[in-house]
């Protein structure tokens, strides 16, 4: 972690909208070499019986992550780069706090490790400067991976966003999600 | 963490050290059984004691960790309290003793881990006591006046004798070479995860020198200088003697003050595993959340209200308009509206795409 | 002989499907390769291009490929798992013989070959040389294609030959060979990005194109509208601006009600459709009483909807039409590709920079497969065997007197009912999986067990090669080099990454070896897979398809080369059209009158219910490959019967509920998935898997006129729930009969 050629420009811009489901980053996401062919990234059909709409969820890193903060283990943290690392393998008890935690219903628990796994944007690929796999394989570029002047040359009409309401708690993320133009959050409610 | 000193746990500790001399002091018969070849190392693990109870104690008063820590005496302590014992002692056989949870991960890595911990475990029970005082070795004036006769060993704890044994048989082999055991325990599961550490993609990117390789060195070299001082001693005419038992004490000592803030750590946390399988299995006894959204069980409806108090207290307030919580949401479920919610946002705006 | 040896059950232990997951931390040697080759995913005509990780000679993983322009490192979930085909537990490695009673034991390789020619002789001796036929696949690459067909002719002699083409985008080459000369999707998919107008019908991008998608988002951010025609709710129409939920086998009636309104609104490119077109008058005259009422009630679109289609379509300035099997695969397939073809030519918008048309092609190659010559009716560079002045060039290059070059033979389908009759005694088939993909497969079956002999190239032991007496050892995508055509007209470059295993051989090798015990060495020797390339290059010269000009040092300089290309220093042509000079012998674009037909079974009393049948995301055709790889298969672990909740209550069908579909031709049990997302009078299954869940078994066989194709896409049914309930992946999905 010492030298790394993390790009600090780059930055993660989701639209679920855009998701068709076809899972090709849950495939790769188990590709990443840091997570050991597991995926951290979740695709699920929002309400199968009554439409086909997927949604797609990494992790949004949050500014103030609660994940972090209700591990009893101290087993997540943030990096310098706002990262939010998945479970210290060592220290992590395998509580699920995160799992139930966290807004985004993010961190996974593995239960054959008794472990928690979460994303942390393909660390092995970002911190060398490359994009993260899901975001690379991603057929509809639902997950996009760039800087933020490519984004608005190409969707002119939507804005990133990376504050969240959650009835009395506001979140903001490392990760942003693309809304109409002007928006300035997601109130999920 | 969040305090510069945390005054309770350092009173905790600090008591907890002076009872450690007290008991080593009278443990030693008034230092006669003390070694004072080990003073350095005994300076180091009071160090160490100190640093692991404070740290300990810090670490007890984070609201997530003391909420788990209460549950988990409480559960334990209710209702059939002899098969909660009986489990704990499962648990703690299953999964601190034997690591059961990491054979899954990878057998390669559990024979390692197993090593590494069996090595430093047997290596801790052994020194400790011995750089305390707590055990010495006496041998028999009897036998040791008498040159027809094998040499007899007692072995005393707190200065009581526990057991004797022959100079020459299999138990004194055993005994006095045990820490030779421990150091290729110790090597053997270190070389594999260094290697592991240099090779794996996934690991280099995310490690840190002074969290993850450091260790498993300052392991190797303690372990190595270790037999080195053995092997001097008995093949060597004790060449590089002095060499190996100053960098093994430095070695050692380093080890036992990082204990409290480093890697180690993990060592002095890990029963909180047994607590996470209590608190998990007695809350499912008493009771199931479910969704609202997706309607099924998802996790103990005691998490569920336990994390809405620790997050309170940590600051973040996920209560929603209509007094529910945000947190009586499953992970599939807090997706899925947020999803939903990101629909309604685009269709409002007019345009699901540009 | 060409029954199975022995229990499916024990072929199945013997030889898979077993599924191959890579090991927890990935195989050992991805992080520091011996190679990281360029190429592209086998499954599918994007041919997205990706990287494969060699170590040892073995494929270790993916790397993206970012600078490859159609796709640019974007994957579908098949091209992640591409991967682990190879290092594949089921791969032969060696040639198998059929032993009856116990299932298939190794050959040697001497013997294996010299029992397939014998057979072949003895065969053609005694029936005929066309009583030996050839069957063969599109996910081959251009060279294999090419030597396919010159191979069934030159050294077996056969007319006998067709291929897996038969059941693709046969109906979508006809239509096009009718109204523009020649077959190829018109522009490559960089002409979406500006499109005004999208129309997308019996297409499931998102499923079987997924980096497609990509493109047509691209436009959607430029504002284009998107319009998808299919009687689910896919995932492309959920956000589509208007989504037309047609019933199945009703297209035509659609694309003429739409011309119609066109025609009435005089939305129409006057000056295109007098200076570029002809047969207006007669198209016009045919669709003249399709109004929007008539079409509401033939394709159960309501007739508001169809306004607004044809009113979005009708007045768009730049547009793109795209169709697939959806539209093609009927007994009308030719004419419903005509009739989208006549709604582009009516507004004129071919030719022009994103003025688009095309079918998305299926398979791997399905597009160079199907122009070099493995179709019963076609030599290479898309020339027709009935015409005596391609029969005298083609016989020239493969340097044979023209009476010896076989004529017309059957289609895929018809040669399955000639087996069936007793009339085709042997079959040679290559990357054809007939037992899943052809329709009506307890037909098929009954077919293949009437063969006297049956040799079968594979690198796995396919549903159908369980028929073979000789089963030989062939190759993956990754261990040949040699070319495929996109489904843009793009013919790029495939590398050989690693050699074939144990003594697996190469197809190439295979054919070769095969041929010159035939006798026909000297016709049947290159140097290597690009003299079989600039052998094609010369084959295909002055045909429409034309790749004279292309090189594998072009390929290589220019990340692939579209057709055609007639010379050395020609770029190539990645927007036909641009002149308006068309490839039909007048040079004009040609209207074709369509007019609605029913298809050939529609719905009674006795089988009420319209079967649609499709594609998942995570499987590629019939899945020899796909049904291989552990999470494509954990993705979707069986296939369900897509049903909307009012049929179903109708039939009182709870969620998960196993459903008996049963048409006049079998039955087959399939799990509920009550869904509002389909029509309400038409279910829809998946067709993917073998046995008892092969939904060939329901499928009928009538064919297009025309294109031969089979109307997999409607057949009538009915459904009975049986009370019994499973969980994901419970169902044996690999259940053989």
């Amino acid at each position: 972690m010492e030298t790394t050629a993390y790009k600090t420009e780059m930055e993660f811009f989701v639209d679920m909208q855009r998701c068709i489901g076809c899972k090709a980053c849950e495939m790769a996401c188990a590709e990443c070499e840091t997570n050991g062919h597991e995926s951290m990234i979740h695709v699920n059909y929002v309400e199968r019986a009554v439409t086909i709409q997927t949604t797609v969820q990494v992790c949004m890193h949050c500014d103030d992550p609660v994940c972090a903060k209700v591990c009893p283990a101290d087993a997540i943290a943030k990096d310098d780069f706002g990262v939010v690392h998945s479970a210290n393998n060592a220290r992590c008890i395998g509580c699920s706090n995160c799992v139930m935690a966290c807004p985004f219903g993010v961190p996974k628990k593995e239960e054959k490790y008794d472990m928690m796994m979460k994303c942390n944007m393909c660390y092995d690929r970002t911190s060398a400067g490359k994009k993260p796999m899901c975001a690379t394989v991603c057929p509809s570029q639902a997950l996009f991976y760039g800087t933020r002047e490519e984004i608005s040359r190409m969707r002119p009409n939507s804005t990133p966003v990376n504050k969240f309401i959650f009835g009395e708690q506001e979140v903001t993320t490392k990760v942003n999600i693309m809304m109409p133009k002007g928006s300035t959050h997601l109130k999920v409610h | 963490m969040q305090h510069s000193l945390n005054k309770k746990a350092a009173v905790i500790a600090l008591i907890a050290t002076v009872i450690c001399v007290v008991v080593s002091f009278y443990g030693s018969r008034k230092l006669q059984n003390f070694d004072p070849a080990l003073i350095a190392y005994l300076f180091g693990t009071l160090f160490a004691l100190f640093g692991g109870i404070y740290r300990y104690c810090v670490w007890l008063q984070r609201p997530p960790t003391w909420m788990y820590f209460k549950r988990t005496w409480q559960l334990a302590f209710t209702g059939k309290i002899f098969a909660h014992i009986y489990s704990l002692i499962a648990d703690a056989v299953k999964n601190l003793l034997f690591q059961s949870f990491i054979y899954p991960r990878s057998k390669k890595r559990w024979i390692a881990h197993f090593m590494l911990a069996s090595g430093c475990l047997a290596a801790f029970a052994i020194t400790i006591p011995l750089t305390l005082g707590w055990i010495n070795f006496t041998l028999d004036p009897a036998s040791a006046l008498d040159p027809g006769t094998t040499k007899l060993y007692a072995a005393n704890f707190f200065g009581f004798k526990v057991m004797n044994f022959k100079l020459g048989s299999v138990m004194a082999f055993l005994i006095f070479h045990a820490l030779t055991w421990c150091s290729w325990f110790v090597i053997a599961g270190a070389v594999v995860f260094l290697v592991r550490r240099l090779t794996n993609a996934g690991l280099i990117a995310t490690q840190t020198f002074e969290g993850d390789l450091l260790p498993l060195i300052l392991l190797i070299i303690i372990s190595v200088t270790g037999l080195g001082l053995n092997f001097s001693y008995a093949f060597m005419k004790g060449i590089a003697y002095d060499f190996m038992s100053v960098t093994h004490a430095i070695a050692v000592i380093l080890f036992l003050v990082w204990i409290p803030f480093g890697k180690f750590f993990h060592i002095i946390q890990r029963p909180a595993q047994i607590g996470a399988h209590i608190y998990r299995r007695e809350g499912e006894k008493k009771g199931m959340a479910v969704c609202p959204y997706t309607g099924d069980k998802f996790t103990t409806q005691m998490h569920v209200d336990d994390l809405k108090t620790v997050t309170k207290q940590l600051g973040f307030d996920f209560t929603l308009e209509d007094g529910t919580s945000h947190l009586d949401y499953s992970p599939e479920g807090k997706r899925s509206l947020l999803a939903k919610a990101h629909l309604k946002a685009r269709q409002e705006g007019g345009n699901l795409f540009g | 002989m060409a029954k199975q040896p022995t229990s499916t059950d024990k072929i199945i232990n013997d030889f898979g499907p077993h599924l191959n997951y890579a090991p927890q931390e990935g195989y050992a040697g991805r992080d520091e390769p011996d190679a990281t080759v360029k190429t592209h995913c086998c499954f599918c005509g994007m041919q997205c291009g990706i990287q494969l990780l060699v170590k040892n000679n073995k494929v270790v993983g993916f790397e993206p490929w970012m600078e490859f322009p159609f796709n640019q490192g974007r994957l579908c979930p098949k091209g992640v798992q591409r991967y682990l085909q190879d290092n594949h537990p089921d791969r032969l490695l060696e040639p198998l013989e059929r032993i009856e009673g116990t299932g298939f034991k190794p050959i040697a390789w001497d013997n294996a070959l010299n029992r397939v020619t014998t057979a072949i002789r003895d065969i053609q001796a005694k029936y005929g040389k066309d009583a030996f036929s050839v069957l063969s696949g599109v996910s081959l690459t251009n060279e294999k294609s090419y030597l396919m067909g010159k191979f069934a002719r030159v050294a077996i002699k056969t007319a006998n030959l067709d291929y897996n083409g038969r059941l693709c985008m046969v109906s979508a080459g006809a239509g096009n060979k009718k109204a523009f000369g020649l077959d190829r999707a018109s522009n490559n998919y960089e002409d979406l990005e500006h499109a005004e107008v999208i129309i997308v019908t019996g297409a499931n991008v998102s499923e079987t194109f997924p980096t497609l998608t990509y493109w047509l988002w691209r436009a959607r951010d430029n504002g284009a509208k998107l319009i998808v025609i299919d009687p689910r709710v896919i995932p492309l129409a959920r956000t589509a601006d208007i989504h037309l939920d047609i019933k199945p086998g009703t297209d035509s009636a659609l694309y003429g009600a739409m011309l119609k309104y066109l025609v009435d609104h005089n939305l129409l490119d006057h000056d295109f459709i007098n200076q570029h077109t002809t047969g207006f008058e007669d198209t016009i005259a045919a669709v003249k009483d399709y109004t929007l009422e008539w079409a509401e009630s033939i394709t159960g679109i309501s007739k508001e909807k169809i306004r607004q289609a044809a009113e979005l379509w009708g007045k768009a300035k730049t547009s793109f039409l795209l169709h697939a099997r959806g539209i093609e695969h009927h007994s009308k397939g030719v004419e419903n590709v005509l009739g989208c073809i006549n709604l582009v030519l009516a507004t004129g918008r071919i030719g022009r920079p994103y003025c688009g048309y095309g079918t998305i092609t299926g398979q791997g190659n399905g597009q160079g497969g199907r122009e070099h010559g493995h179709k019963c009716d076609q030599l290479p560079g898309n020339r027709d065997i009935t015409n005596p002045e391609h029969r005298k060039y083609i016989a020239g290059v493969w340097n044979i007197p023209e009476p010896e070059l076989p004529g017309k033979g059957l289609t895929a389908w018809e040669l399955i009912e000639a087996i069936h009759r007793g009339e085709v005694k042997g079959l040679l088939s290559i990357c054809f999986n007939p037992l899943i993909s052809l329709p009506n497969n307890n037909y098929v079956r009954e077919a293949l067990e009437k063969l006297e002999f049956y040799v079968c190239i594979d690198f796995f032991l396919s549903e159908t090669a369980r028929y073979a007496d000789i089963v030989l050892a062939g190759s993956l995508h990754e261990e040949e080099e040699g070319t495929v055509t996109t489904a843009e007209g793009r013919v790029v470059r495939i590398r050989r990454a690693v050699t074939p295993p144990g003594n697996a051989r190469a197809d190439t090798a295979i054919i070769l070896d095969l041929a010159a015990r035939l006798g026909e060495k000297e016709r049947f020797t290159y140097a290597n897979t690009e003299a079989i390339f600039n052998e094609l290059r010369v084959a295909s010269k002055g045909g429409t398809a034309d790749y004279y000009g292309i090189t594998y040092q072009k390929i290589e300089d220019n990340m692939g080369i579209f057709w055609p290309c007639p010379t050395l220093d020609h770029p190539g042509t990645p927007r036909l059209w641009e002149d308006y000079k068309f490839a039909t012998p007048d040079g004009k674009a040609h209207f074709n009158p369509v007019e609605f037909r029913e298809p050939s079974e529609v719905t009674d009393s006795e089988y009420p219910v319209v079967l649609t049948t499709g594609r998942v995301v995570s499987q590629y055709l019939s899945g020899t490959q796909t049904r291989r790889i552990g999470k494509l298969v954990d993705l979707i672990p069986e296939p369900l019967l897509e049903i909307h909740p009012e049929l179903a209550a109708r039939y009182n069908i709870r969620q998960r509920e196993t459903v008996r579909v049963t048409t006049r031709r079998g039955t087959a049990d399939f799990p509920a998935n009550i869904v509002e997302t389909i029509r309400k009078d038409t279910v829809f299954v998946p067709y993917h898997w073998p046995g008892r869940k092969s939904a060939n078994q329901l499928t009928i066989g009538t064919l297009d006129p025309v294109s031969k194709i089979p109307e997999f896409k409607v057949c009538a049914c009915k459904l009975e729930p049986l009370g019994v309930f499973t969980k994901p992946g419970e169902t044996h999905a690999f259940d053989s009969i």
